[in-house]
């Protein structure tokens, strides 16, 4: 059954800041700590930006000029699909000759999805293909750039302050509130959340220019407010005219209210991100700087170096009766892996979840390892593990089906869950080895690594 | 039901050519019962495994039409009606320069032109379609209404806007079809009577 291969029926723990349960697909393994890691106990960098349709590199200073939008791609305003340049032919005079008219072409935008084109707002064809399509212009723009100037030059000033001030009190222990008010991300001030606006200091004048004194205008205050329309109650409303809650707000600029004034915007950038582990500083997962690339540079993700459990069968359980559930284990090294399991301890306090008693097969578990040549090499000698069938079920190259016993013991609706502890050793091939003192080649040694694993095996049988 | 053609058992690839008036191709698998489509459909184009089922009544379509693949255009009885009570037929009209994409199903019993039913679309019996609609992929439509004129549905939520211009017929795309599908599919000629061969 293909739901029982569904990701998040088998969580492992990860135990970081938050005690976080994640399908192991979604986990990255830290070699250097030996632990499991997941998307909030690790540190996301912007790698690059690139634009998602056209799969344009654009570096991170040029993207935040731009306003992180892409140059030549537009969006829908309708339905937010990606627009397409499409050409017709018009008969237009030609400028030698007015009196005989020649087929030029004309391009407009076009939504493959809703079919919206351009020619809907009343923006008209243009003869180019690409780059003659113009945003319009926000009406606040101005206003609005005088104001960010000002601020900048304040966050500047106040933090040419503070910083005399520690220089000046250096004795006293300043705690940290005293850093910048508008600082950049340091480590310290990025753990602490609601951090202030970080980027406008980034942006702050140099030092030379903070002569320059840059007053605003408060904003004035109306007493009065324009009235609504006078059928404003009484005008049917027409809804294909109407634009959407989301329609609108995704420009913010205008927030149209009919639809005839949604113009197109230019297509949002995406990035690519790198995730570093935060207590070692290494990185876990870099990708290729090319956006049409998919690969890794690194790429320390848990399903290559811990075995993942899989339900493989489930029989009918019922309340309180012992029942067989066949699972499967995978070994992604290339060496023969040792596994333990272990059911949870009675005062667990990871076991807030289980419903059911588990009884897990006592013996050590033997893995083969992962051989990426087995399929083509047909002299391969079978490997001799002498199994127990009451415990191993079938044994397939790096893989093993095993039972565990099952004993619901909460006659709720919910699903029954099942936690137990998996223990396998671990050779880490990346710390550096030691030379021992003979000379010779040691194995990288090896460590004994217990996850916590819950598997979430369906409701009860009616 | 004595009116159906009988087919001979076809082998996988071969379809049927059926040949009605000037100018019309109709390829039809084994599946294509047309009883009785009236022989008035010029310049349409019926790809292999369409089905066009007239099972309530008769099915009128207009010319320049394209229906693909394993579309599905049915007059069926309505459901709280058993085959066997009397009810009286009620005709299906399809108009011209209609797409019915891939996998889609039409019972609607009024078409009008230049409509666009996309793939996988579900149009119910008791919507009346008028010109330049565009149903989009996968959207279900079963409203008991008459759909606007240039309205677009879309989405998962199918959504609706109105649209400017109607949809451009395919003329260019019949004319190719008209062109190229008899080298790749094997032709049958009906041995059925009552039809001028053009």
């Amino acid at each position: 059954m293909a739901s029982l291969l569904q990701p998040d029926r088998v969580v492992y723990l990860v135990r970081g800041e938050k005690r976080i349960r994640a399908p192991l697909s979604q986990l990255y393994f830290c070699r250097y700590c030996s632990e499991l890691r997941s998307l909030e106990c690790v540190s996301h960098e912007v790698d690059s930006h690139y634009c998602p349709s056209c799969l344009e590199n654009m570096p991170s200073a040029e993207a935040k000029l731009k306003k992180n939008r892409c140059a030549n791609c537009f969006d829908c305003p309708c339905c937010m699909h990606t627009l397409s340049t499409r050409a017709t032919n018009i008969p237009a005079p030609l400028p030698d000759d007015p009196t005989k008219t020649a087929m030029k072409k004309a391009y407009y935008l076009a939504c493959g999805f809703c079919r919206w084109t351009s020619r809907d707002v009343g923006m008209a064809d243009k003869s180019v293909a690409s780059g003659g399509w113009q945003e319009p212009e926000n009406p606040h723009t101005q206003r609005i750039n005088k104001l960010i100037e000002y601020y900048q030059q304040l966050a500047h000033r106040e933090k040419q302050e503070r910083d005399r001030k520690k220089l000046a009190r250096r004795r006293q222990c300043m705690p940290l509130a005293f850093s910048e008010k508008y600082g950049l991300g340091t480590r310290l001030q990025r753990q602490r959340s609601g951090a202030p606006i970080s980027n406008l200091a980034g942006l702050s004048l140099k030092e030379g220019e903070d002569q320059k004194e840059i007053s605003i205008e408060p904003a004035p205050a109306l007493d009065e407010v324009e009235p609504l329309p006078e059928d404003c109650y009484t005008r049917p409303i027409s809804l294909p005219e109407v634009t959407t809650l989301r329609q609108r707000l995704l420009q913010p600029d205008f927030q149209p209210a009919g639809a005839s004034q949604l113009h197109p915007r230019h297509k949002h950038l995406l990035m690519k991100r790198s995730l570093r582990c935060r207590k070692c500083e290494h990185n876990l997962s870099k990708p290729e700087f090319n956006p049409t690339s998919i690969k890794f540079k690194i790429q320390l993700v848990a399903v290559s170096y811990i075995p993942e459990v899989r339900i493989m069968s489930i029989p009918n359980l019922r309340f309180m009766k012992e029942s067989q559930v066949l699972l499967t284990l995978t070994n992604p090294v290339e060496n023969i892996t040792h596994v333990t399991l272990a059911a949870c301890e009675e005062e667990d306090p990871d076991e807030i979840n289980s419903t059911a008693k588990v009884m897990v097969p006592s013996k050590e578990l033997v893995l083969a390892g992962k051989d990426a040549a087995a399929e083509y090499d047909e002299l391969a000698e079978p490997q001799d593990f002498q199994d127990d069938p009451d415990v191993v079920a079938f044994r397939k190259s790096n893989k093993i089906g095993f039972f565990i016993k099952v004993i619901p013991q909460k006659e709720e609706d919910g699903d029954v869950t099942v936690s137990f502890k998996i223990r396998h050793d671990f050779r880490n091939l990346a710390a550096p080895i030691k030379p021992s003192e003979e000379g010779g080649d040691t194995p990288a040694e090896a460590i004994w690594l217990t996850h916590h694993v819950e598997l979430s095996l369906g409701p009860l049988a009616p | 039901m004595s009116d159906y053609p009988t087919f001979p058992k076809w082998r996988h690839n071969e379809t049927y050519l059926v040949q009605t008036n000037r100018k019309s191709l109709i390829y039809t698998a084994a599946e294509t019962y047309l009883k009785p489509v009236d022989p008035c459909c010029p310049r349409t184009v019926v790809h292999p495994k369409a089905r066009i089922i007239a099972e309530a009544g008769p099915i009128v379509i207009g010319e320049g039409n394209l229906i693909e693949e394993q579309a599905l255009i049915i007059n069926s009885y309505p459901e709280n009606i058993t085959p066997e009570s009397e009810v009286e037929p009620k005709t299906m009209t399809i108009g011209m320069n209609n797409v019915f994409e891939v996998g889609c199903v039409s019972q609607a019993l009024k078409i009008g032109d230049n409509n666009v039913i996309e793939s996988k679309a579900d149009v119910g019996r008791n919507v009346i379609l008028t010109s330049g609609c565009i149903i989009g992929a996968f959207c279900q439509v079963n409203t008991c209404e008459v759909i606007p004129e240039n309205t677009v549905i879309y989405g998962s939520g199918c959504m609706r806007r109105v649209q400017t211009e109607r949809p451009q017929p395919q003329t260019l795309q019949l004319d190719f079809l008209m062109k190229i599908l008899p080298n790749y599919h094997h032709l049958k000629k009906t041995v059925k009577a009552g039809h001028n061969a053009s």
